[in-house]
């Protein structure tokens, strides 16, 4: 064994996983989503485009996708919103309480989503905690309808969401040198002028990168609008997972994925350009 | 005691020569500086004969046996990194072991050897210690231990004293060369910095672009720099042009801005020559054609910028007393002997 | 004194905590409820839910496969993410951010639409979901970024010279490994297999869609049961779960005295 070989071994297993279980298998969706329909059974022989041509064809489908992509806009900007400061806190704050602080940004993580999104059913619903205390409390008359909905979901996937906003921002924020604000300040620039001028800036690769990671998790997201949206408000994840599991067609489904994916990859893609560094050294 | 001999080596990454061809012996017990700009080549040199990077050409003999194919792991060599490269999850004890565990001591040897060494570089009962623990000079103690204590064949030590403030700087100077010298272990230095390299060192090897420039002792390198570059490098230098006006009995006489004087060595009537005069060998007397320019005070010497009548402004150093302004009228008193010709 | 400023900022950012633990609370609260039905807040307090939790082998039998799964996939992950991450940060050269992507695609890569692949991949080779091939597979896709980044930030502070300088020393290219590279990356390795074991214990989506008939993780069965069962005996289930997991953080964190990384 040369020299040379010898480190590529490290790689192997995993080129062989990744490979084996995620490559083919993917590959493999793209072909099933060209695949013909079948009767009773997953699907038939032969090859066909149609799949693709019926989403397209159906206003529904469109819809869904389109509600879809909003809910994940909208998450993304509220994690990015309500994220912020909470990553700039942990960046530049000290002291005992920092452990804790990240503990519970963390928490989210290593809590089921299921017990997460059960945690919201018991809040948000007409009977929930929230709506009971407000109105107990006599701030509203009737109960807000914060479940089986649009809104619901977006609360609840930001919940979810938000510790992958806040890490990515708060590992860009701790990387900015402190001298740079300091040299600001002595320049004339305010504390709120330097951190805005300075340090938002130079925050902006956390920013992207939470912003992507949030948005592609969001729009892609199954268990929790699952829990939260109930029968009435479906997105466009949890229609493939209908379509696979209870209705049986594949091709339709994978097709459904497929469109899921593009759409989502060039709104990423989009985004990437559009905010787009030129000052950021390749790592 | 080992002596180290290279013989052409050279060394290339992609189309940028590192090292081209050098050639140098170096004997049994000395103190060998590396010295050069950054990029000239020293520390490219001093991995190589670490075991490293490989040679592309060349040879590198320990004692005249080729170590060409030897890995660095069995050049039974001790190496002292800019940055110390202590082992963060071993503590100075652990550090000082590894060396002979790799070479499978005994557990009661290992512990003698680490306590000598502690002791001869003062820093007994540190052991248990972590190197995070320890103010910088002391990791770089604890750095030439780990290298000494292995009873190496030789010593290579990389920039060790960049990372140290001034006064650590120079107390450390005398003690690695002290330290060295009980020792007795062939050594190379890499440094850039020549008042290292003089102050410590039996020879100086200085490096330009990937080849050696000049070999020589201390005094060598500096009153008979081997060209402009080399004069440049070590220390500060006047450079002043001479017109070579007739052969003498024992050398030549050559007339320039300062004067007429009579060299010895070889020169060719109506020959243009370049010589190297110090700033310290240019003597500051009241009175004359030239004026002074500019005046720094050091603390134990003062550093002048003298422009001549001709209106060359010269580099001058002198002691305090008696002290020049600018504006003074001074005199430039130079001994023949101070002025040496450039190849 | 601070300034009002900076109270503002803090007391906000309390908010956002609370907000962050506010389902989990709930849900804890909600299973000590000694009433029929989930109300918040409790009509009484009890424990009569956990034993009744106590008492059903569905939610162990469940718990015992999530362990199990999460077990498996975590040595697998934890060896081929480990040597990954040595790859990249020490190997790699120009090929170092191609490897760091593909490495990090299954986290990238949408959860469902990896389930479902590997859905038509094991109906594809013929063994369907039977055996927990295509389980493990998914769990490992899971977990195996989470591994890797751990691993690869504990590396990317390895100094090039602690290489050196044990070769220097004598040190052959194993006891390297063992003496110089092991001892730093171990942190790394066990904050890293940590995450992956609590994430594929928690993972829902992967294993509702290549679970076998039969066979059920926890996430599975408190998702079936909640759908149709509006007791708090789901809450209690959940509280356990997340205690067990707490636990097992603090004491992996005082055991090892190590702090799970950032990615």
């Amino acid at each position: 064994m040369t020299r040379r070989a010898g480190p590529l071994l490290l790689i192997l297993p995993a080129a062989l996983v990744l490979t084996v279980f995620l490559l083919i298998p993917y590959f493999n969706i793209v072909l099933m989503s060209m695949r013909m329909p079948g009767n009773g059974v997953p699907y038939a022989s032969g090859w066909t485009l149609g799949n693709f041509a019926k989403f397209f064809a159906d206003p529904f489908y469109l819809e869904q996708l389109g509600n879809t992509l909003w809910i994940g806009a909208v998450t993304t900007l509220a994690c990015l919103l309500i994220g912020y400061p909470v990553a700039l806190q942990l960046a530049r704050g000290a002291g005992a309480l920092r452990g804790l602080r990240y503990g519970i940004v963390l928490t989210p993580l290593l809590v089921g989503i299921v017990i997460r999104s059960y945690g919201w059913t018991i809040l948000l619903g007409n009977n929930g905690v929230l709506n009971r205390s407000l109105v107990g409390w006599g701030l509203i008359e009737a109960p807000l309808p914060l479940m089986y909905n649009g809104l619901g979901i977006i609360i609840a996937l930001t919940h979810v969401l938000l510790p992958f906003m806040i890490l990515p921002i708060m590992g860009a924020i701790q990387g900015i040198d402190p001298a740079l604000e300091l040299a600001a300040r002595s320049l004339g620039a305010g504390r709120n002028t330097a951190f805005r001028r300075v340090v938002v800036p130079l925050s902006l690769p956390g920013i992207q990168a939470g912003c992507i990671l949030v948005f592609v998790l969001a729009i892609s997201a199954y268990v929790t609008p699952a829990l939260i949206g109930g029968l009435r408000v479906k997105t466009a994840a949890v229609s493939v997972v209908d379509a696979l599991i209870d209705s049986f067609q594949w091709p339709f489904g994978s097709a459904m994925a497929l469109i899921l994916a593009v759409i989502g990859g060039l709104v990423v893609v989009g985004f990437a350009r559009l905010t787009r560094m030129k000052w950021v050294r390749a790592r | 005691m080992t002596e180290v001999s290279l013989r052409r080596l050279s060394k290339q990454f992609g189309s940028f020569r590192a090292v081209d061809g050098i050639s140098l012996e170096i004997g049994h017990g000395a103190f060998v500086s590396l010295l050069g700009p950054s990029g000239c080549g020293k520390t490219t040199t001093l991995k190589l004969i670490a075991g490293f990077e490989a040679a592309d050409g060349g040879a590198i003999l320990f004692d005249g046996a080729d170590v060409a194919r030897l890995p660095a792991e069995q050049r039974d060599i001790g190496m002292v990194f800019q940055n110390y490269a202590l082992f963060p999850h071993l503590t100075v004890g652990g550090n000082l072991a590894f060396g002979l565990e790799m070479r499978k001591r005994p557990r009661e040897e290992i512990a003698r050897r680490t306590a000598e060494v502690l002791d001869m570089v003062q820093l007994q009962g540190l052991a248990g210690r972590y190197p995070r623990e320890l103010s910088g000079g002391q990791q770089q103690r604890v750095a030439l231990a780990r290298a000494l204590v292995i009873e190496p064949r030789i010593l290579l030590l990389d920039e060790p004293l960049a990372n140290l403030d001034a006064k650590l700087r120079d107390e450390m100077r005398f003690f690695i060369r002290d330290l060295q010298k009980r020792v007795g272990i062939t050594t190379i230095y890499v440094t850039h910095d020549q008042s290292e390299a003089l102050t410590m060192s039996d020879q100086v090897v200085v490096m330009f672009g990937g080849r050696i420039a000049q070999i020589g002792a201390p005094e060598d390198i500096y009153d008979r720099p081997a060209s402009r570059a080399v004069a440049d490098f070590v220390g500060r230098v006047n450079v002043i042009a001479g017109q070579v006006n007739a052969v003498e009995a024992k050398g030549y006489r050559v007339s320039t801005e300062l004067g007429d004087f009579v060299l010895t060595g070889t020169a060719r009537p109506g020959q243009t020559i370049e010589l190297a005069l110090r700033p310290e060998a240019i003597g500051l007397v009241a009175g004359g054609d030239a004026t002074v320019v500019a005046a720094a005070y050091s603390g134990g010497l003062v550093d002048y910028r003298v422009r001549t009548a001709h209106g060359r402004v010269l580099e001058a150093q002198a002691f305090p007393v008696p002290r020049f302004a600018v504006g003074d009228a001074v005199r430039l008193d130079v001994a023949a002997e101070r002025l040496w010709p450039l190849a | 004194m601070k300034s009002l400023r900076a109270m503002i900022f803090g007391a906000y950012c309390w908010v956002v905590y609370a907000f962050l633990l506010a389902p989990i609370f709930v849900v804890v609260l909600a299973s000590f409820n000694s009433g029929a039905f989930l109300t918040f807040p409790p009509q009484g307090l009890s424990l009569r839910w956990y034993y009744v939790f106590f008492d059903n082998e569905v939610f162990w039998r469940a718990i015992r496969t999530s362990l199990w799964v999460a077990a498996v996939a975590t040595v697998i992950s934890g060896a081929v993410g480990t040597s990954a991450a040595i790859f990249q940060v020490r190997f790699a050269g120009r090929g170092k951010e191609a490897v760091r992507i593909a490495m990090l695609a299954p986290l990238l890569l949408p959860e469902v639409l990896t389930a479902i692949a590997l859905l038509f991949f094991v109906y594809g080779l013929g063994i369907g979901t039977k055996g927990m091939v295509g389980l493990l597979a998914g769990h490992v896709l899971v977990t195996l970024p989470f591994v890797f980044m751990n691993v690869a930030a504990s590396l990317e502070s390895f100094e090039p010279d602690w290489d050196l300088a044990a070769r220097s020393l004598g040190a052959g290219r194993w006891a390297r490994f063992r003496r110089v590279m092991l001892p730093m990356i171990k942190p790394g390795v066990i904050g890293g297999c940590l995450f992956a074991f609590i994430i594929s214990f928690d993972t829902f989506t992967m294993s509702f869609l290549l679970k076998s008939v039969g066979t059920a993780t926890l996430p599975i069965q408190l998702y079936d049961y909640l759908r149709t069962n509006f007791t708090p005996e789901a809450a209690a289930v959940s509280s356990f779960s997340v205690i067990l997991t707490l636990v097992v953080v603090v004491v992996s964190e005082k055991l090892l005295g190590l702090k799970i990384r950032r990615f």
